[in-house]
Formats: C-alpha cells, sequence, structure tokens
C-alpha cells in the first residue's frame, strides 16, 4: 500500500520521466530527419536601416525605400513581384446551391483541415501545423506572409467541399508564414567508375524551406457575393 | 487558319523506317512530344500513316514551345500577401 502510494507519488512528481526522449515520440520521429532549422539573417545593411527607422517612428517614405532595395543585396525582385498573385477569372463562377446551403454548416463546426496544392503537390494540414516543402522557395525570408489559394478539399467533422479539381478560391482564406528553411543530412554517392577503381564521392545537401499554417478562414455565403458585387 | 495539334502517343521503336520516316518529317521525336501543323492535305496524309501512333486535335492557333510547356505546369498555388520589411 505504502509502496503504490510512494509510486504514485514519484510519477506525479516526474510524470515525463517514463516517456522516452521528445525526438522519439511518434510524432517527432515521424518527422524530417533534419538539423536544427535555419532563420537566415536579413542582410545587416538593411537590417540596420529598418532599425533606424522604427527607432525614429517616420513614416518610410519612398526614398527609403528606394534605399533599403538599393542596400540589401537580394531585395532586387521583391518576394511580390517574384510571387504575384493569380489574376482572378474574368466571369467568377457561381456558387451551386449545395455549396449555398451547406457552406455555413461547414462553417459552423469549430475545426477545419484543408489540402491545399503548392505546385501541384497536395498538402493536408490545419491551421498550426509545420509543413517542410520539398524544395527551397527563393525570395522568401522568415515572417513573410503566404495566401494559398489553391485547395482541393476543405473539411470538417461532418462536412466536406471538394474542388473539381481546384475549390473556388473565394470560398476560403488560408495563410501561411514562412518559419525558415531546414538543411537535409549530408547525402554523399560514390559514383564508381566500371573496371577500375576510380571512384568520386559526391556530396549533396539540400535546403528546404519550413511553412506555418497561420490561417483558414471560411468565408460566408453574403461576404463571397459582397466581393464579387464590389469586385 | 487551323492547326493540327499532333502528340505522339505510342513509340515507333521496331517500326519501318518509313513509318519513323513520317515522324522525323512531323517532326516528332520522342513519345508525349506535341507538334502544330497547318490543316492541309499534306499533313492530313502524313497523319493518316501513323494514325495509330498519334493522337490528333484540331485546334484555332499553334502553340509555342514555352505555352505548351506552361499549359503542363501546375498552378503555383500561393502568393506572398505581406513581406516582412527588408
Amino acid at each position: 500500500m505504502s509502496r503504490a502510494l510512494l509510486r504514485s507519488a514519484l510519477e506525479l512528481r516526474t510524470p515525463a520521466a517514463r516517456l522516452p526522449p521528445s525526438f522519439l515520440l511518434p510524432i517527432r520521429a515521424r518527422s524530417f530527419n533534419s538539423t536544427a532549422p535555419i532563420i537566415e539573417p536579413t542582410s545587416s545593411a538593411s537590417a540596420s536601416s529598418h532599425d533606424a527607422a522604427s527607432s525614429t517612428i517616420q513614416p518610410p517614405s519612398a526614398e527609403t525605400q528606394r534605399a533599403n532595395s538599393t542596400l540589401s543585396s537580394r531585395s532586387s525582385t521583391s518576394p511580390q513581384t517574384l510571387y504575384p498573385p493569380s489574376p482572378p477569372p474574368a466571369t467568377p463562377p457561381v456558387l451551386s446551391d449545395s455549396v449555398r446551403q451547406l457552406l455555413p454548416l461547414l462553417a459552423s463546426q469549430p475545426s477545419h483541415y484543408i489540402t491545399v496544392h503548392i505546385h501541384g503537390r497536395p498538402y493536408l494540414v490545419t491551421p498550426g501545423d509545420a509543413i517542410r516543402l520539398p524544395f527551397h522557395m527563393p525570395g522568401v525570408v522568415p515572417g513573410d506572409v503566404l495566401r494559398l489559394d489553391r485547395a482541393s478539399v476543405i473539411g470538417s467533422r461532418d462536412f466536406t467541399l471538394k474542388g473539381s479539381p481546384y475549390i473556388d478560391d473565394r470560398v476560403f482564406e488560408c495563410r501561411a508564414v514562412v518559419t525558415g528553411s531546414e538543411l537535409e543530412p549530408v547525402r554523399i554517392t560514390v559514383k564508381k567508375k566500371q573496371r577500375t577503381r576510380r571512384a568520386r564521392r559526391v556530396r549533396s545537401q539540400h535546403r528546404f524551406t519550413t511553412l506555418t499554417i497561420s490561417e483558414l478562414k471560411i468565408k460566408g455565403v453574403e461576404e463571397i457575393a459582397g466581393e464579387g458585387s464590389s469586385a | 487558319m487551323s492547326y493540327f495539334r499532333i502528340t505522339l502517343h505510342r513509340s515507333a521503336i521496331g517500326l519501318p523506317k518509313r513509318t519513323r520516316g513520317v515522324l522525323a518529317a512531323l517532326g516528332l521525336r520522342r513519345r508525349t512530344q506535341t507538334v502544330f501543323h497547318p490543316v492541309s492535305p499534306d499533313f492530313a496524309g502524313m497523319i493518316m500513316k501513323v494514325k495509330e501512333l498519334v493522337r490528333v486535335e484540331e485546334v484555332d492557333r499553334a502553340l509555342t514551345k514555352d505555352e505548351v510547356k506552361a499549359s503542363r505546369r501546375p498552378e503555383r498555388g500561393f502568393w506572398v500577401e505581406k513581406p516582412v520589411p527588408r
């Protein structure tokens, strides 16, 4: 009896002691085997100019904007010009009756998932998820907010909205924040020439952009109609 | 002016030299390659010679190679809404 009490007290005190370390837990073990996330520093010139602007609290004039763009090395191509929004269709498609009826029900349910497509690849995510893209996205830095506008499925516990192939992008707002990039472990491939001892080792190590899904909002039917009339 | 949009669907490996010659004359080198030729009896006859190998559509406008490639590329699916000041 006393021993059981003692053990329960010990367990209460150190509940995590019986668990394996956190990187061996299933949800971590399934994630990509990689180094610590890398957060690229912005170039010192642009950072200092930005600090100066923030300390004096001036509205950013056109001249300082131009100075920023000339000083920083990589902002010669702004991410907004690199990745502009896709033009809206000339005739916005009308929502079908079932969507009109069931979209409020879907929106009223508490939590949603979405299958977003980035460069044609599907990612089934929910707000708060961190995803590692299978490529390095050039021209973005941590903190950039991306708007994800191609989705094939939005669902909740009881309802699912499927697109063919994509859902109308007026129905939802999905945002992701760039959190940095990861380096994969070094891969060394031995290139062996036939019938000789010549072997060459090729080292490759790639960098992958990581995102966090920050927001998923499903709009109401009236909101969509209002946008259509205003636009 | 309308065009034939011709896509090589089956390989010409193991086929007679005449057939390969017709494909070469159409400008088809590899499978799933797409070429555009104006609608004319010459090209219609060439397509008839290799009708088992190609898929043909009639289109209004000949696309360039870049346009064909762009039509196959999936959509980007994102745009930068708010970049951090840099």
